[in-house]
C-alpha cells in the first residue's frame, strides 16, 4: 500500500504540468493577454506617475513576458517545483520570494548596425556591515531594485523606438513581412533584411541615432542589473529552502508568485481562502452522506414503500434546481429583511461584530451572546444549503441501487440460512458489500462539490477559493489563476486517492501490492 | 483427511429417538407471483419425510422444484412474490414436540436456521460474503446460536475447519473467500453449517460446481458426519451416480410434484415410474457398448411405459403432465387433485393420476426409516 500510495502521488506531478499548462495556455491566449487589466485600470497597485513603458518593464520582468509563452510556462515550474537549481531565493519579510535580477536583453540585430556593444563596468560587490539593521538591507536592496527598474524601463522603451523606427523602414522596402501589426520590427527578422532596410529605405542616420540611445540606455540598465545583482549576492534577505549542493541544488517551497491585482504573495491569499472554502465542504460534504445514504438505504429495504418514492421524488426534484437560482431564492426568502424572513446573514462569513466575539457561545448580563463558532455556523448556513440540496439525488439512487443488488446476492440466502437477524444482514452484510459504489461516488461528488462552491461563494459574497478565482478571471491574474489551478488539484488529487485508499480497505480483494 | 471431530462442545443427538422422522413434509405447495400473467405453480402436493442418521435424495431436473421445497422448510423463500398456498412442514425439535415450519414467526425462524437446520449451496463461489474472512462468518454463525465468548467460537470455529479437511484452520481461519478455491470454499459452507451441530442439514447440490475428487471427498465428509451426529440430510442434487452412492431415501420429482419415492435399492432395481426409467435408462454404463443413448423423451414418450404399473389394467396410470388425464379422471374438487401419491408396494409410492380406481385411495405418506448402513450389518 505505502508503495501505491507513492507511486500514486508521483503519478500527480505529470497530471498536474498537464493542467496547468492548458491553464497557463488559456491565459495567454486571451485577449489583451496577462496584462490587459493593468493596461486598462489606472495601475493602482504600481508607483505612481509611471509611463507605460515602466509598466510594462515591470511586467516583463515580473513575468516574463518577453520570452515565448512555453520558455514563460517553464520558468514558472521552475518556481514552482520544490527542487530549484543554480542561486537560491531570497524571501523578503512580507514573505514576497526575491529571485536575482534576469539577464537584460540586447537591442534585436544590433550587430548589424553597430559592431560593439558598449563596455559595462562590473560594480564592486556589496558586503553589509554587521551592524546594519534588517530595514537598512531591505532599503538597500529596495532602493536597487527601483533604480534597476527605471533604467530597464528606459532601455526597453529606447528599444521599442528603434525597432519601430526599423519597422518604418522595413514597411518602406516592402519588407511588411517582417513588421508586427503594433508597427515594429519582428525580433526574428533575418540580418539581410535589416541590411536592406538600413541601406536601402534612406533612412539609415535616423535607424543609427535610434540605435545609439538604445544602446545606451542599455548600458545603464545593465550597470543598474550588476550593481542589484552585487546587492542581491550579499544577501540581504534570509534563503529559501535548504541546500541540497551549495549554489547549485537546493530544496525549498513552491513560490506561487504574487498576485498583481492584490500586490501580496499568492501563498497568502490561498491560506486564508482555502481553509474557507474547505470548511464549506466539509461540513456540506457529511451532510449529504448522513441524509442521502440512510434514506438510500430505508428507500431499498423499503421497496416501493411511500418513502422510497417519496425521497426519491424529492430528491430529483432538489437535484433539478439550479444551483444560482436556489441562492438567490435563499437570500430573498430567508435572508432579506424586508421581502423574506431575515432569519440569515446575507453576505460573508462573519458579523461585523465577530472580531471582539469570545470564541464559545456565553451569556452576558443575561442576553445571549453567539461567539466566534456560532456565527460563522450561522453565516455557513444558506452557502451549506445551498451545496449540499442537489447532491442527494444520485448518492441515495446509488446506495438504493447497490443495496438492492445485494439483498438478491447469494451471500445474503447464506446469512439468512445461518439465522442472521435481518437489521444485522442490512447493516453487516449488505451494506457493508454496498460500500464501493458509495465510495465511488465521492470521487465524483467532491469535484462537483469544489465546482459548485464557486458559485455559492460568490452569490453568499463567501471569501474562499471560488471568489478568489473569478476576481482572478476578471483582472486576468495569470498567478492566482495557476495558483488556484494547482490547489484544487492537488485537493482533487488527494480526494480521489483517499477514494482508493478506501476502496482496498472497504473491500479486501482490492489489493494494490 | 477425516477423522471423527474433537467435540469440545456437548454433542446434542445421543437422546433423540432415532426413529421417528425428523422432519415431514406433508402437501406443501408453493406457487410464485408472476408480474401480469397467472400465478407459478412451483410445487404442489409435495410429500416427504427424512429420519435422523438418514440421507433422502431429492432428484430432479432444473425448475422440479426440489431446491424450492428445501428453502421453504427454511422459510427463505421470499414472500412476495413467493407464498405458501398449503400444507405444512412438520418438524421434531429435540424434545419431541412438532413444529409446522411454515407457520412459525421470524424470530421462532431465527433460532431454527444454522442451528436446527442448517443448509448448505450450490454456488460456493457466491455464498460467501467476500468482505468477511472465512472465521467471522463461522464464528458468526456460532455466536449467534450458542452462549459462547468470542474466545470459545473462534476453538469451534477452528475445529469445525479442522474437520472438514481444512489444512491449517488456525491460520486460514484470518483469510478471505477470495484466497480459497471453489473447494475449499464449499468446505468453508459445510463448515459453517456444522458448526452449530445441527439435526439437519440441507446439502442443495452442494457438488455441482466442484470436480469429481473433490465432490467423493465432500460428500463421503457429509456421510461421515451424518453417522457421528445422528444428523439426517436431504441432498438435493440431479446426479444419479451421486444418489446411488449416498442416498437410503430417494424422492424423484418432476414438474413441483412427487412422481416416485422409494428406498435407493428399490428404486434403482425397480423403477415403476416411466419418467425414473428414462432417467436411469439415460445413464451411461461403464463397460457396455452404446451406439447412443437412451433419451427420457423416448421413455415417457411410449404409451406402453404407462402401462407397467401393477394394477394398470384397473386404471392405475403414472401421472405425467405431458399426456392427456386418463378418460376415467376423478379429480378431487381441490388444486393438484388429479394427482395422488400411490403406495403400489410395500416401501414404494408412484405419483398417479386420480383415475377412478384410485378415487378413495388413502395412501399412507411417504415414511421410510431405511438406511444403507443397517443393511451392511
Amino acid at each position: 500500500m505505502g508503495t501505491y500510495i507513492l507511486r500514486r502521488l508521483i503519478l500527480m506531478v505529470p497530471t498536474l504540468i498537464g493542467l496547468t499548462l492548458m491553464v497557463f495556455l488559456l491565459i495567454a491566449m486571451s485577449p489583451g493577454g496577462i496584462g490587459a487589466a493593468l493596461n486598462v485600470s489606472s495601475g493602482g497597485q504600481m508607483d505612481s506617475g509611471t509611463s507605460k513603458a515602466q509598466q510594462q518593464a515591470y511586467l516583463e520582468d515580473r513575468y516574463g513576458l518577453d520570452d515565448p509563452v512555453l520558455i514563460q510556462y517553464v520558468r514558472w515550474l521552475g518556481r514552482v517545483s520544490p527542487v530549484k537549481f543554480g542561486q537560491r531565493d531570497q524571501i523578503a519579510p512580507t514573505g514576497e520570494v526575491v529571485r536575482a535580477p534576469k539577464q537584460l536583453k540586447t537591442p534585436p540585430r544590433y550587430d548589424v548596425i553597430n559592431d560593439t556593444l558598449p563596455e559595462v563596468e562590473a560594480p564592486d560587490p556589496v558586503v553589509f556591515d554587521e551592524s546594519m539593521t534588517q530595514e537598512e538591507q531591505t532599503r538597500a536592496y529596495r532602493l536597487a531594485s527601483q533604480h534597476y527598474t527605471r533604467l530597464r524601463a528606459d532601455s526597453i522603451r529606447t528599444r521599442t523606438i528603434y525597432l519601430e523606427t526599423l519597422g518604418r523602414a522595413l514597411r518602406e522596402i516592402d519588407q511588411d513581412k517582417y513588421v508586427e501589426r503594433t508597427g515594429t520590427m519582428k525580433t526574428d527578422a533575418p540580418k539581410r533584411a535589416v541590411e536592406r532596410a538600413l541601406t536601402e529605405s534612406g533612412m539609415e542616420s535616423e535607424i543609427r541615432e535610434s540605435l545609439d540611445n538604445a544602446l545606451s540606455a542599455y548600458a545603464s540598465a545593465e550597470r543598474a542589473r550588476l550593481e542589484l545583482k552585487a546587492v542581491f549576492d550579499a544577501k540581504p534577505f534570509r534563503e529559501a529552502g535548504f541546500p541540497i549542493i551549495p549554489g547549485t541544488l537546493s530544496v525549498a517551497a513552491p513560490d506561487l508568485g504574487m498576485s498583481f491585482s492584490r500586490g501580496r504573495p499568492v501563498t497568502a491569499l490561498i491560506a486564508e481562502a482555502l481553509p474557507i472554502t474547505l470548511l464549506l465542504n466539509f461540513i456540506a460534504i457529511p451532510i449529504i452522506y448522513i441524509i442521502a445514504v440512510p434514506s438510500g438505504m430505508l428507500a431499498a429495504t423499503h421497496r416501493g414503500s411511500w418513502f422510497d418514492v417519496l425521497s426519491g421524488g424529492l430528491y430529483v426534484a432538489l437535484w433539478s434546481v439550479p444551483i444560482v437560482w436556489a441562492c438567490v431564492l435563499m437570500l430573498g426568502y430567508l435572508a432579506n429583511n424586508q421581502s423574506g424572513l431575515g432569519a440569515f446573514p446575507v453576505t460573508g462569513l462573519h458579523s461585523i461584530e465577530a472580531q471582539d466575539m469570545t470564541w464559545l457561545p456565553s451569556f452576558n448580563d443575561g442576553h445571549f451572546v453567539r461567539g466566534f463558532i456560532l456565527d460563522t455556523l450561522w453565516h455557513l448556513c444558506l452557502p451549506v444549503a445551498a451545496l449540499v440540496y442537489t447532491g442527494f439525488a444520485v448518492l441515495s439512487k446509488q446506495t438504493r441501487a447497490a443495496m438492492l443488488d445485494n439483498f438478491n446476492a447469494d451471500y445474503v440466502r447464506t446469512a439468512k440460512a445461518k439465522g442472521v437477524p435481518s437489521r444485522d444482514i442490512v447493516l453487516r452484510h449488505v451494506f457493508r458489500n454496498s460500500l464501493l459504489p458509495i465510495i465511488t461516488m465521492f470521487v465524483s461528488i467532491f469535484p462537483a462539490m469544489l465546482a459548485g462552491s464557486v458559485v455559492v461563494e460568490k452569490v453568499f459574497s463567501v471569501p474562499g477559493m471560488g471568489s478568489l478565482v473569478i476576481e482572478a478571471i476578471f483582472l486576468r491574474d495569470r498567478e492566482v489563476l495557476l495558483a488556484n489551478a494547482f490547489i484544487i488539484g492537488v485537493v482533487n488529487m488527494l480526494a480521489l486517492l483517499l477514494a482508493d485508499v478506501l476502496y482496498a480497505l472497504a473491500d479486501p480483494r482490492i489489493s494494490y501490492d | 483427511m477425516t477423522q471423527a471431530p474433537a467435540q469440545t462442545s456437548e454433542p446434542k443427538a445421543s437422546k433423540v429417538n432415532i426413529h421417528e422422522p425428523i422432519m415431514e413434509v406433508n402437501n406443501l405447495a408453493v406457487s410464485f407471483d408472476n408480474g401480469s400473467g397467472p400465478r407459478i405453480q412451483a410445487v404442489d402436493g409435495v410429500q416427504m419425510s427424512v429420519y435422523p442418521r438418514q440421507t433422502l435424495a431429492v432428484v430432479g431436473e432444473s425448475g422440479c422444484g426440489k431446491s424450492v421445497t428445501s428453502m421453504s422448510s427454511m422459510q427463505l423463500i421470499p414472500r412476495p412474490p413467493g407464498r405458501f398456498d398449503r400444507g405444512r412442514i412438520d418438524y421434531r425439535l429435540e424434545n419431541g414436540k412438532l413444529v409446522n415450519l411454515l407457520e412459525l414467526s421470524e424470530k421462532e425462524m431465527r433460532s431454527i436456521r444454522g442451528n436446527e437446520i442448517a443448509m448448505i449451496f450450490q454456488e460456493p463461489m457466491t455464498s460467501l460474503n467476500p468482505v468477511y474472512t472465512v472465521g467471522d462468518q463461522i464464528i458468526e454463525a456460532i455466536t449467534l446460536h450458542q452462549p459462547v465468548s468470542t474466545k470459545q467460537a473462534w476453538d469451534i470455529a477452528v475445529e469445525a475447519m479442522d474437520a472438514v479437511g481444512i489444512p491449517d484452520p488456525n491460520g486460514r481461519m484470518k483469510a478471505y473467500p477470495h484466497q480459497f478455491s471453489g473447494g475449499m470454499r464449499q468446505r468453508v459452507m459445510i463448515a459453517m453449517a456444522l458448526a452449530c451441530q445441527p439435526r439437519l442439514l440441507l446439502a442443495d447440490e452442494p457438488t455441482t460446481a466442484l470436480d469429481v475428487t473433490i465432490q467423493a471427498q465432500i460428500l463421503e465428509l457429509i456421510q461421515e458426519l451424518k453417522q457421528t451426529r445422528d444428523m439426517a440430510v436431504i441432498l438435493i442434487t440431479h446426479d444419479l451416480g451421486v444418489v446411488a452412492e449416498n442416498s437410503d431415501v430417494v424422492c424423484v420429482m418432476y414438474a413441483g410434484r412427487v412422481v416416485e419415492y422409494a428406498n435407493v435399492y428399490d428404486l434403482f432395481d425397480n423403477p415403476r415410474h416411466p419418467y425414473t426409467r428414462g432417467l436411469l435408462a439415460s445413464i451411461p454404463k461403464i463397460g457396455s457398448r452404446h451406439d447412443r443413448l437412451v433419451t427420457i423423451d423416448e421413455v415417457v414418450k411410449n404409451p406402453e411405459e404407462f402401462k407397467k404399473l401393477p394394477g394398470a389394467d384397473k386404471g392405475i396410470t403414472p401421472w405425467w403432465p405431458w399426456n392427456d388425464a386418463p378418460k376415467d379422471l376423478a379429480a378431487r374438487n381441490e388444486p393438484a387433485g388429479d394427482y395422488c401419491l400411490h403406495k403400489i408396494a410395500d416401501d414404494h409410492w408412484v405419483g398417479c393420476w386420480r383415475t377412478e380406481a384410485l378415487k378413495d385411495d388413502n395412501s399412507p405418506p411417504p415414511e421410510l426409516e431405511f438406511r444403507c448402513a443397517d443393511q451392511k450389518q
